[in-house]
């Protein structure tokens, strides 16, 4: 470094030192050209709509249509990174770096990407033990099937389950590593796969391994965190556990039924030993041959174990949501025994059947009642001994019809869930307390698509609603009542047995009930939107942009959604969701279960809600989360670029001569106005910018303007429409001139119209992702109580178009987005108008009853508009004649 | 329908997913298949048999579909042989084409658009038998 730099830099440091100059500098070097920040905006924008295309049609592989291999998801995987680095490129220029804790954020997700296209499976830092209350389905890498489906039937379900705790696949880990066994295991494993040892000898070899094995320290303390946790549950000094294998993949698409080891009523102090056994079973021969010819690399091994309370129960048994021989006869088959359902499970004693119908109201159509002459309960001493059953009770039927019912009705709901069939296993307590115990699928595809083989000629029975309207956003049948979702008030009275979900708008504040949804369909929606992949990573049949299912489904109504044909019924088509239970079950190839592992990182979006305390770049977990922030940052950016420091001597500001006085300057930035438009007055011809055109319009619309709401006299009203506001309240930034900055697409207008201030952003194009309307009022001349009235007035009506809308106090703020041209021109249309026509209605605002009130006249001007267009109609014709 | 009558249909690709997807879903549309993910094995088996079609990657590990391809249309002009690959670029089609390569499908493609280029090979050998 030269002398003269080295005194330059030197200079920085101390101009950097003081905070005013600091801060000069900073400012200097953030100032960018509004251009540009449109420019990188633009850039954002494109981005975001080819990442969400892009995960869909990853996505859409999973579907089962198409044929791919590895190439494929290695090649797509590093599109998509590619992608997701560009944008968080640009949007670090359009922010400054605010947010440059996303490069790190997106560096780990990529790096557990790679490692998954590596081979290697990535297990999650976690702790050694979760307990059932914090425990979901994205644990299910780490907490196993078994545990990870159970956690789930109580966190979002609600059902009852034993209490518990799941000892995780890092546990399983530490424990290979801390006693060396990790190298030891895969040579043996090795041998095993090149035929110079036999499956038998293989698995003793590890087998022993594992038995001779220590407990780590760390690992044995949260034993005890776990047990001591569990113990605060229950009355009783002494409690029993049940320790079961709850390996990767077991009781999702694979059933290991039976493969590993499972051990009831031991005592806590006797868990580690049980713990090895149960992780030895992994290397049972049976399972190690399953495994080989399931196509599972040993690669995938990971052996999660659950470790439950063990329930003392009066009565337990399966229930099947399917008869596995006779899927057709849509039933579901319970079974009941006294005591503990092990040996009814395991086939060594018969027990109490009962057919079911699936139809609600559950009629019990067979019941057999059977001679129950032993039983197996927990002992004292630990373990379980069987015990004869007292004569009266050997014949007794150990449900009641109702309890039947209930459980009928459990099973289904659990099956809607987890979207196949079920075979669960329940038991009862001496409270007549009902506990699932164990959920996983079912597996008779070939058993339904052997005895539903014309499809067709079946639902030809059913009368059609509609059929090939909108885009199908996730494949699948969905039956059930329709419920329809005007507002966010309705997603409270959601049912909690689930209904169809029919909406106008897809919209992320729906988020919350995709989960109970059985199916999902709406107005308005874009099929690669946040949202649609929500209803994607729950796999909820979901059909978006049907222009007409607010108007022709009805609350209640029974309907049947086929989303793969994209027709919707009238009645509930049973034997259509049969068929697609009978699917290929494609989980069964490496390839799939790789692209569903990598898709994890990609696809899932927990980044919902803007206003939620993890809406930040740490609470980024997938690309999803780090495209839907940056959107949603962007946006915002753009809004709160400060118009008045950007303009500079290149960019005029044009005075806008329109009929209404809005005092309007105009910024064009890129095709917002006529190449020849006047340099210092424009007219409204010479406008291009679109969203500025109808919000124009509506400003213009007939009745709004000239329609004299207020009681103030005519001159202070003009006044106080055009003056600048210079109160003390007002941000300095806020004071100037009513201005709106524009392209050809896109619009941001600051308006000041009487006392009340609205901000209008809006993008409208061909392209339904990129297309939003923000619009944003507060203020006013009034007292805050009647300015909250308008606020309210505004908000109710612009709900009632299909915007979100969010009051605070007299803060009105209202969202659409992803609607299409048309649409949002209508939109862009309605602001104008509303605009116009509330500059003071405030004054008016003398009670609550005045924001129906106007909500009327507003919708009368409506009517107003139509006879307009019928006056210019006749005159037309008369003319014409 | 007998067994010879079924049409016969060898598939290569070096990734077992391709095949072990493709072959029940052929076998269900009724022909007869066989798959091979290693090339060497698969020019041993066209030296043998005279194939109704063959379905082959382009790009393999260690081997090169080109090579097959053009192997099979000289040892058996009348065999339709379909392309698949993830390398889908004009360059390659076009030599294919030239090669006398009847469909090229890139991936991932579905398998109904499989099934139709099947459908349509079939077509026409019938339609050349006839003739």
């Amino acid at each position: 470094m030269n002398s003269s730099n080295k005194i330059k830099n030197i200079g920085k440091r101390i101009i950097k030192s003081i905070p005013f100059f600091s801060s000069w500098l900073k400012r200097d070097s953030e100032k960018m050209s509004f251009t540009t920040v449109f420019a990188r905006f633009q850039d954002i924008l494109e981005l975001n709509n080819q990442i969400l295309d892009l995960m869909a049609t990853i996505s859409n592989k999973l579907g089962g249509d198409y044929i791919f291999d590895r190439n494929y998801i290695e090649s797509s995987s590093h599109l998509m990174a590619d992608l997701i680095a560009k944008l968080i490129s640009n949007f670090n220029i359009l922010t400054h770096g605010k947010y440059r804790q996303l490069n790190d954020v997106f560096r780990k997700i990529n790096r557990e990407i790679e490692k998954e296209l590596s081979g290697k499976l990535v297990i999650p830092e976690t702790d050694y033990v979760i307990p059932y209350s914090s425990l979901t389905r994205d644990f299910s890498e780490v907490a196993g099937g078994k545990n990870s489906n159970i956690a789930e039937l109580k966190n979002q379900l609600g059902l009852t389950v034993p209490h518990g705790f799941a000892i995780t696949t890092r546990a399983f880990q530490s424990f290979l590593e801390y006693n060396n066994l990790t190298e030891k295991v895969n040579i043996i494993l090795h041998a095993w796969r090149g035929g110079d040892k036999t499956t038998e000898k293989a698995s003793l070899e590890i087998r022993e391994l594992i038995d001779k094995g220590k407990i780590p320290p760390d690992i044995q303390k949260a034993f005890n965190w776990g047990l001591d946790n569990l113990k605060t549950y229950s009355d009783d000094k002494k409690i029993g556990l049940a320790v079961r294998s709850s390996a990767l993949g077991e009781d999702s698409e694979h059933s290991f039924a039976g493969q590993y080891e499972s051990f009831l009523n031991i005592f806590p102090e006797d868990l580690g030993k049980n713990y090895k056994a149960v992780i030895a079973s992994t290397y049972s021969a049976s399972a190690m041959e399953y495994r080989l010819q399931k196509d599972f690399s040993d690669q995938e091994v990971a052996m999660s174990v659950a470790c439950q309370m063990m329930i003392n129960p009066v009565a337990s048994g399966v229930i099947y949501t399917l008869d596995p021989v006779s899927p057709e006869r849509r039933v579901l088959l319970i079974t009941g025994t006294w005591g503990l359902g092990a040996p009814l499970v395991s086939g060594r004693i018969d027990g109490d059947s009962f057919v079911v119908l699936r139809e609600p109201g559950h009629k019990i159509l067979e019941l057999e009642i059977v001679r129950k002459k032993e039983t197996l309960v927990p002992s004292d001493k630990g373990g379980c001994v069987f015990q004869s059953v007292p004569n009266e009770k050997q014949t007794q039927a150990t449900i009641s019809e109702t309890q039947v019912k209930f459980l009928a009705e459990t099973a289904l709901a659990i099956e809607r869930y987890f979207k196949k069939p079920q075979d669960i296993e329940w038991c009862l307590d001496k409270n007549n307390q009902f506990y699932i115990l164990q959920a996983r699928q079912l597996n008779i595809a070939s058993k339904i698509s052997a005895v539903i083989n014309d499809i067709s000629s079946i639902v030809h029975k059913y009368p059609v609603i509609f059929s090939k309207k909108g885009a199908i956003v996730q494949k699948g049948i969905a039956l059930g009542k329709v419920f329809v979702v005007n507002n966010e008030e309705d997603l409270e009275n959601f049912p909690n047995e689930g209904a169809i979900l029919v909406t106008h708008q897809f919209s992320p504040i729906l988020a919350r009930v995709v989960k109970q949804a059985h199916g999902i369909i709406t107005d308005i929606g874009s099929p690669t939107g946040h949202m649609a992949s929500i209803a994607r990573e729950f796999s909820v049949p979901s059909i978006v942009n049907t222009k007409i299912a607010t108007k022709l489904l009805t609350n209640g109504e029974e309907i049947t959604i086929d989303a793969e044909e994209n027709v919707i019924y009238r009645g509930r088509i049973e034997e259509l969701s049969l068929y697609e239970f009978s699917h290929d079950n494609i989980g069964e190839y490496y390839e799939y279960r790789l692209l569903r592992r990598i898709l994890k990182r990609i696809t899932p979006l927990n980044l919902v809600d803007p206003k939620a305390n993890n809406f930040n770049p740490e609470g980024c977990e997938t690309f999803h989360d780090i495209t839907r922030f940056i959107h949603e940052k962007a946006v915002k950016a753009l809004r709160e670029v400060n118009f008045y420091s950007q303009r500079k001597s290149d960019i005029l500001a044009r005075k806008l001569d329109s009929k209404v006085p809005l005092e309007l300057m105009m910024i064009d930035i890129g095709g917002g106005l006529k190449e020849n438009a006047g340099r210092k007055k424009v007219t409204e011809d010479e406008i291009l910018c679109l969203p500025m055109i109808e919000f124009l319009k509506g400003v213009d619309a007939p009745g709004a303007w000239d329609n004299e709401p207020m009681s103030v006299d005519f001159g202070s009203f003009m006044s106080s429409m055009t003056r600048t506001f210079s109160t003390g309240a007002a941000s300095p930034r806020a004071i100037g001139q009513n201005l709106a900055v524009m392209s050809k697409e896109y619009v941001n207008i600051s308006l000041r119209l009487g006392y009340h201030f609205s901000m209008i952003v809006a993008y409208i194009s061909e392209e339904i992702n990129n297309n939003y309307a923000y619009f944003r009022f507060n203020g006013g001349v009034t007292d805050p109580v009647r300015r909250g009235r308008r606020a309210k007035f505004i908000g109710r009506t612009l709900e009632k178009k299909g915007f979100y809308v969010d009051i605070r106090k007299d803060l009105m703020v209202a969202r659409i987005k992803k609607i299409s041209k048309e649409s949002l021109k209508e939109k862009l249309y309605l602001i104008g108008k509303m605009v116009s026509f509330t500059r003071q209605l405030d004054v008016k605002m003398v009670d609550d009853d005045q924001i129906d009130l106007f909500i009327k006249k507003f919708e009368e001007l409506e009517k107003l508009e139509e006879l307009e267009e019928l006056k210019k109609l006749e005159v037309k014709n008369t003319e014409q004649a | 329908m007998d067994k010879q009558d079924k049409t016969s249909i060898l598939v290569l690709d070096d990734e077992p997913i391709v095949l072990k997807r493709l072959q029940p879903a052929l076998e269900r549309a009724g022909y007869t298949v066989e798959t091979f993910s290693r090339s060497a094995d698969a020019f041993d088996r066209v030296d043998g048999k005279t194939f109704d079609i063959v379905i082959t990657d382009l790009k393999m590990e260690g081997s090169d579909g080109m090579a097959f391809l053009t192997h099979v249309k000289k040892r058996a002009p009348k065999t339709e042989v379909i392309v698949i690959t993830g390398f889908a670029t004009m360059d390659t089609a076009k030599e294919s084409f030239k090669k006398g390569v009847f469909d090229f499908l890139a991936k991932p493609f579905k398998l109904g658009e499989l099934l139709e280029a099947v459908k349509k090979a079939e077509a026409r050998i019938k339609a050349d038998k006839n003739a």
